[in-house]
């Protein structure tokens, strides 16, 4: 019974593995589509941030490496 | 307990992904360039193979395929073959990129339109490449796009795998 129990759990714990929600790497055609970048055309991505530099009166808070925070 | 353990450890080992010292997975897979011909695992053996995972799509891809094309003009297709398989969901993208990069056709391009290699190979990146010996063994494992200092690395490989 106790076997029967554990392997009842472990069928459920399976369940919730990541395979089965997690994107492949070999599945993501659409999302290396141009499109699909926060700013689709690259020429342009500078004059946006240049732009929103202005509108914010604020520089950061942009690239990867800080919090978004918009303090720096 | 110990059989549950058992049969765990079973299914487990079942479900891994192949790796170094492994057979490498048979397949049966149309040419990029001809749809209706056919090229199968079984047919390469006897030659040392780079199986090289691939998509247009793939910027690391991308920037690898000119050294591989560079890589198959050093070596006679007879002794070392660097299969690629793509598995864009339209085989003309593909095409389009070899041409540019490929245009004398160097490289064996198959194409994989269910994306079985990589979902057998449970990659974890693309670009993925494997060096296969003569024999049908995985040798080795490249994941990611492969820079200069690993494209020597690959040839003195393959020249000991050719036996040079």
């Amino acid at each position: 019974m106790k076997s029967l129990l554990l392997l009842t759990l472990l069928l459920f714990v399976s369940a919730c593995s990541e395979h089965l929600a997690r994107v492949m790497p070999y599945e993501k055609e659409y999302f290396a589509e141009d499109k699909m970048s926060l700013s689709p055309i690259a020429e342009r991505s500078e004059q946006e941030g240049h732009i929103f530099l202005i509108r914010e009166a604020s520089a950061g808070g942009e690239s990867s490496f800080q919090g978004g925070c918009g303090c720096r | 307990m110990k059989k549950i353990l058992l049969i765990l450890l079973i299914t487990l080992e079942l479900f891994a992904a192949p790796s170094v010292g492994d057979k490498a997975v048979s397949f049966t897979l149309p040419n990029l360039y001809n749809l209706h011909h056919k090229t199968s695992m079984q047919s390469l053996k006897g030659k040392v193979v780079l199986l090289n995972l691939w998509a247009s799509w793939c910027n690391g891809c991308q920037e690898e395929m000119p050294k591989f094309v560079a890589l198959q003009r050093e070596f006679s297709k007879e002794k070392f073959q660097i299969v690629l398989s793509s598995i864009d969901s339209d085989p003309s993208n593909a095409i389009d990129f070899l041409q540019d990069v490929d245009a004398s056709k160097r490289l064996t391009a198959l194409y994989d339109a269910d994306k079985q290699l990589p979902k057998a190979y449970q990659c974890v990146g693309m670009p993925s490449s494997f060096l296969i010996s003569k024999e049908g063994k995985i040798v080795k494992v490249y994941v990611g796009s492969l820079d200069d200092a690993k494209m020597q690395e690959l040839k003195k490989s393959v020249l000991k795998l050719i036996g040079k």
